[in-house]
């Protein structure tokens, strides 16, 4: 949380702070407040006091008129900082009780053009990301060996063929429809999961798809693109199944999952012993863990029920990221555009399963697979799992999980990413931006360590 | 078939290896009371899950090892994103 801290320090150093041939930094002001990332671009500002113009006004009434004094001995002085997301209440409090010299805290809101929403055009194209991503396929990994799973609504090869000018390989033979799902691996309608396996691409173009057309349900009172989280469950224990026949040496799955449930009312409340969204004993989220547990790289999107611009299908009053979405086992994919700015439906921590998501932000709401129209964007954490996703398959094509085990390359994802919002991990951001070139950084230093 | 659909996700401990004719019998149901093309998914913690009717979801509280039924929620994509009510 960013602040802005109010503070008395002596009137000597007020003054320093009024004169203007003398340069005082923040430090100078408040170095060593314990608990708070005082910022070091803010120049101190000295915040005069009012004092009632009338002999013995009322000091605490703003309904009256006031001069303004900033004699060093009435000014105060104001920095800026960021505390820690968790607990903010309490933080501020004790803040002003450790400390004697700050005579107030406020927020400090981030002033800045509306987010990225959905109705937007979009922000920067595909290539701009795989520029992003350059120094992987410059060190070779490409996917290329990698079995890398787009659990949606269906792959249209030949459309992201057309998009993209590469060729998507579909293994048929290892992808795998739901009970009454009619159709073949890479000739679904161009929908969703056709955007996926592009997006996917754009880091691992050699990666071998599977297409699991897990939304394409045929439940009574389904709609156009929906499933059921059964089908799901079916769906992870035939990956399990395939994860099983790949030599222990060379288990390479990626698992992208672009879908969650947008309502509390297809769940049992949280605490009865059926729910979903808050408990790891659930089918589904038991499935997860089996899966990772056997070498697979499972990525949720983090969801579009972002507090600036929700989605809206989204009906949780709070917490949204839940069930296999905030599976601790799982990386909970956030989204930013191509500046790097939070996309405003991105959904927000803390997670139901796990508090600490979405563990990581990657890129959405391009120019790219056009798969809902010419100039409609790639949107939605939809588009930024499957982004992180190929992210990962390309790591994987030299770094199978014998050598580099699901848990580590989430530490790695996590400990490498971009920082942005409040300083470490927040519920906006994760811990960061999926961020390349420090990723390679680190796997250079693992090799040369003799790491494989 | 029985005349309420088999959409009841339940799930039973059995032992490695077991098929979906271990779990009917386990569960005391017939094989109308199950959705055989879903089958018996194994969870790999020594659980199973399977699709029953409402019914049969009843039926089997109290069998050894049985539990649910389990949330079934709807899944949909996320994106493209949708407006809400009032835009």
């Amino acid at each position: 949380m960013r602040v802005m801290i109010q503070m008395r320090p002596e009137p000597d150093m007020v003054a320093a702070v009024i004169d203007p041939n003398v340069t005082m930094t923040a430090h100078d002001v408040a170095g060593g407040l314990r608990g708070v990332e005082i910022d070091p671009t803010f120049v101190p500002v000295a915040a005069p006091r009012p004092m009632p113009v009338r002999a013995g006004g009322d000091p605490l009434s703003m309904e009256q008129s006031f001069t303004f004094s900033r004699a060093p001995e009435h000014a105060s002085v104001l920095v800026r900082g960021e505390i820690h997301d968790y607990d903010p209440a309490s933080r501020l409090s004790m803040l002003a009780l450790s400390h004697p010299e700050i005579v107030g805290v406020s927020a400090d809101p981030v002033i800045s053009t509306t987010p990225t929403c959905g109705g937007d055009k979009p922000v920067g194209n595909w290539r701009e990301i795989e520029q992003f991503f350059a120094e992987l396929g410059a060190d070779g990994l490409d996917g290329t060996g990698v079995a890398l799973a787009i659990v949606d609504t269906g792959i249209n090869a030949q459309h992201v063929n057309n998009e993209s000018g590469r060729t998507i390989t579909i293994d048929a033979a290892r992808s795998w429809n739901p009970p009454g799902v009619v159709g073949q691996p890479g000739k679904f309608p161009v929908d969703h999961g056709s955007m996926c396996a592009f997006d996917a691409m754009i880091a691992a173009p050699k990666a071998t798809f599977l297409d699991l057309p897990v939304l394409q349900s045929s439940h009574e009172g389904a709609t156009v693109m929906d499933g059921l989280l059964s089908d799901a469950v079916a769906g992870f224990a035939h990956l399990w199944g395939l994860l099983e026949t790949m030599p222990q040496d060379k288990r390479a799955l990626v698992v992208s999952n672009s879908w969650g449930s947008f309502s509390p009312q297809w769940d049992f409340p949280p605490g009865h012993p059926g729910n979903y969204s808050d408990n790891p004993a659930h089918p589904f989220n038991l499935m997860v863990t089996a899966l990772e547990s056997a070498g697979a790289d499972v990525l949720f999107a983090a969801g579009n029920c972002g507090r600036d611009c929700p989605d809206g299908r989204c009906q949780f009053t709070d917490r949204p990221i839940g069930g296999a979405n905030s599976h601790p086992r799982a990386l909970s994919i956030g989204g930013v555009d191509t500046r790097g700015d939070r996309v405003g439906y991105s959904s927000q921590g803390p997670g139901r399963l796990s508090r600490s998501k979405p563990d990581v932000c990657s890129y959405t709401h391009f120019d790219g697979s056009h798969a809902f129209g010419a100039d409609e964007p790639d949107t939605g954490t939809s588009a930024a799992c499957p982004v992180a996703a190929g992210v990962v398959a390309a790591i994987r094509s030299q770094w199978p999980a014998a050598k580099l085990p699901p848990h580590a390359l989430r530490t790695l994802l996590q400990r490498t990413a971009d920082d942005r919002g409040a300083a470490g991990f927040d519920f906006d951001y994760g811990f960061g931006i999926v961020n390349v070139p420090v990723i390679m950084d680190a796997l250079r230093r693992r090799k040369k360590n003799g790491f494989r | 078939m029985a005349l309420d659909g088999p959409t009841a996700l339940i799930t039973t401990r059995l032992p490695p290896g077991a098929t979906l004719d271990d779990a009917v019998r386990h569960l005391g149901l017939s094989h109308d009371a199950v959705d055989t093309d879903y089958g018996l998914i194994d969870l790999h913690d020594g659980s199973y899950a399977l699709m029953v009717t409402e019914a049969a979801a009843e039926r089997v509280r109290g069998v050894p090892g049985a539990k649910g039924p389990f949330a079934n929620p709807r899944i949909e994509p996320f994106g493209p994103i949708q407006p809400g009510p009032d835009e």
